[in-house]
């Protein structure tokens, strides 16, 4: 129930109810101001004013005046709508159409609403008693039962059209809730598309210049910015990278053809020279191979490659990687033990998910000391994720490092002496997130349990993706 | 073998081009996109060398599919400054037979465009492949060498496999990575190293003379003179 509440619809529909019935009560108060209340004014103005001119016609003539005025206005009612008592000190009648003073009207001034009995009929009859000058009581009434039930009848139907109101009210309100919903609902679908890597797709627009268009129009007008900014920035490194290639190419080329030309001329292996420069060359592709992780990280977070995504079989992606380093972790000594279930299948990009498993393993084996033991295992977490976990037993991520490890360049204490750059974790890391999921490193006692969890199943990528980035999967390059 | 190359930044052009003359082939060079595919679609050629981004109304990609919708068969080998995978697969699909990334080392080059004339002209259809005395039957996987089986796991034959049919040119680890593994990234370690002595191990020790060759910065040769 407060989940609900908190739902901005639900609570739009509530408040749309509430305004409804509140204006809807106040409609019928007016209404109710207006003709009931009207009514019962009117009697008691008519009353009052009988009364009145009786009391004058006492303090002027006498009894005996009053008493004729009585008779007259009495004759003028025959039906017996109105009725006039004038009753002496003791009650006796003295005048009215009454013969005795009704048993349940005090003897007091002031207003009051009583049924009389009128031969076979009991009315209801609302009362004005007044006490008149020399010790006499006057009663004026008139007959209300009809107005009562015009009342009651106005009652009802003002009930049944609140009841109505309120009923209209709610339905409005989830009418509203589900066109308000609706128009979310697609705006929400197409940020989704958006997120996953299309970035070309555009919140659909109506005519209507309402605010859901407005705002489908300002988003839209943000995403074609968006998509300006990340072609520069793709642009940019493009350029980058071929203004940063082409001289390394130029470089490179230059130093091995002086090696070349050094080789042609004279054996092979006695030129330090040649060493030196074998070993600038070497430098270079280091520098290359860090260029390259760069742009593939940048490649990999700026979410593109997720269009391309499809289904996987883990089993096949880390037996792969396993079939790849098991000589070299056996011939290290190191036991290597792969547990992969055959049957799990995950939404994402293979070429990714092995370079993330690779570069795990590669780690594992670089690390793990003679005599260790590698592992590699996938497991179903639940139905919207799995782990693949590489274990080993080496040195491990102290706890002060687990959150550097990720970040680029950043080698542990443990890599001294080893070779690398320091970012295939960062690399594995930004896979995981392109996957929906997260990498964890946990302390294996001894060694480094990584886990690359990942979201077994994305939304499925949107219909109008980019056929050419969709078929990023074929399977061989 | 005669070889176009279209590539506009001069170092790299006179590098390839002395390197290739070195080897013994015939080089044509270009430097722009128009040059190159009129050269392209006039001469002879074994194989074209095209860079990707050329000054020009035409780039590589363009006079790869220019040539492929005249229906050349013409093996053509795409140097990129561009190294995503992306592109990479652009460049395949515009109808490249192989796709390397510059800087690139001039054994690499070499390797790649040797591999690519000798599938163009190999007999497509073999079921067994016999260098020296070693001798290796596709169907039934059976490996022997010297009237001797070798029992071979599933990737060290398809390794083998693919040494054999290269047998006699040089092939680089990135190239036995991609073919053999079908793999895309740097594994930092010396994985393919690992492999290839395994697989040594089995079919050249206790035989003369050995077969599967290092070539020193390069990669490795199977057969063909040490």
């Amino acid at each position: 129930m407060l989940r609900l509440l908190r739902s901005t619809s639900v609570r739009l529909a509530l408040g749309f109810a509430t305004l409804f019935v509140a204006s809807s009560l106040l409609l019928v108060g007016v209404l109710w101001w207006g003709t009931a209340e009207y009514l019962a004014r009117e009697t008691d103005a008519v009353i009052s004013a009988d009364t009145q001119g009786i009391r004058d016609d006492v303090t002027l003539g006498g009894a005996a005046a009053a008493a004729e005025t009585i008779a007259i206005r009495a004759g003028q009612s025959p039906d017996g709508r109105a009725i006039y008592l004038m009753a002496g000190k003791d009650l006796h009648a003295m005048g009215g159409n009454l013969m005795t003073w009704p048993y349940n009207v005090p003897v007091k001034d002031g207003w009051y609403l009583r049924p009389l009995d009128r031969g076979d009929t009991t009315r209801l009859m609302r009362f004005r008693v007044s006490d008149l000058p020399e010790g006499l009581h006057l009663l004026v009434g008139r007959d209300v039962q009809d107005r009562t039930e015009i009342r009651s009848l106005i009652v009802a139907s003002l009930g049944w059209a609140a009841t109505a109101a309120f009923v209209i009210a709610i339905l409005g309100g989830l009418l509203v809730r589900r066109a308000v919903l609706r128009r979310v609902e697609i705006i929400n679908r197409a940020a989704t598309a958006i997120v996953q890597g299309d970035l070309s797709r555009r919140l659909p627009t109506r005519d209507t210049s309402d605010e859901f268009d407005q705002l489908a129009q300002t988003i839209n007008l943000m995403l074609r910015q968006i998509e300006r900014l990340i072609e520069g920035v793709r642009n940019t490194s493009n350029a980058v990278a071929h203004d940063l290639r082409t001289p390394l190419a130029e470089l490179r080329a230059r130093l091995e053809g002086i090696i070349r030309n050094e080789e042609r001329r004279e054996q092979p292996g006695n030129n330090p020279v040649v060493d030196e420069i074998h070993q600038a060359v070497a430098d270079i592709d280091r520098l290359i191979g860090v260029f390259n992780a760069l742009l593939r990280l940048s490649e990999i977070d700026s979410g593109m490659r997720r269009s391309g995504f499809r289904a996987v079989a883990l089993a096949e992606i880390t037996t792969e990687v396993a079939e790849l380093y098991g000589p070299l972790i056996e011939e290290r000594g190191i036991d290597f033990v792969v547990d992969v279930p055959e049957d799990l299948a995950v939404s994402g990009d293979p070429f990714l998910l092995a370079e993330a498993v690779g570069n795990l393993v590669d780690n594992a084996a670089k690390y793990t000391p003679k005599g260790g033991t590698i592992s590699v295992a996938v497991r179903l977490v639940d139905e919207s994720h799995t782990d693949i976990i590489v274990a080993d037993t080496g040195p491990g991520i102290d706890a002060s490092e687990k959150s550097s490890v990720t970040a680029r360049f950043y080698r542990g204490r443990a890599a001294d002496g080893i070779g690398g750059v320091g970012l295939g974790l960062s690399v594995v890391e930004a896979v995981a997130r392109l996957h929906g999921g997260a990498l964890e490193l946990a302390d294996n006692a001894p060694g480094l349990v990584a886990t690359l969890r990942i979201a077994t199943k994305l939304p499925p990528a949107p219909a109008g993706a980019s056929p050419e980035l969709a078929a990023s999967g074929i399977a061989a390059i | 073998m005669k070889v176009l190359l279209v590539e506009d930044n001069e170092r790299v052009a006179q590098f390839v081009c002395k390197g290739l003359s070195e080897e013994g082939h015939a080089v044509d060079h270009a430097d722009n996109g128009r040059d190159g595919l009129y050269l392209a679609a006039t001469g002879q050629y074994d194989a074209l060398v095209l860079d990707r981004m050329l000054p020009g109304s035409i780039d590589g990609l363009g006079i790869v599919e220019s040539l492929r919708r005249t229906g050349s068969k013409t093996p053509i080998l795409i140097l990129s400054a561009l190294a995503e995978v992306d592109d990479r697969i652009r460049g395949l699909r515009a109808g490249g037979d192989d796709y390397l990334t510059k800087p690139f080392a001039f054994g690499e080059l070499l390797a790649r465009l040797e591999a690519l004339v000798r599938r163009g002209h190999g007999p497509t259809i073999q079921t067994v492949l016999i260098v020296g005395d070693l001798r290796i039957d596709l169907l039934s996987h059976k490996v022997v060498r010297g009237g001797r089986p070798i029992q071979l796991q599933r990737r060290e034959f398809k390794l083998l496999e693919y040494l054999m049919r290269h047998a006699g040119q040089v092939v680089t680890r990135t190239m036995l990575l991609e073919n053999v593994w079908e793999h895309h990234f740097d594994p930092q370690t010396n994985v393919i190293d690992v492999h290839v002595s395994r697989l040594r191990q089995k079919i050249d020790a206790g035989f003369e003379p050995a077969l599967l060759h290092t070539v020193r910065g390069v990669g490795y040769r199977l057969g063909g003179d040490a």
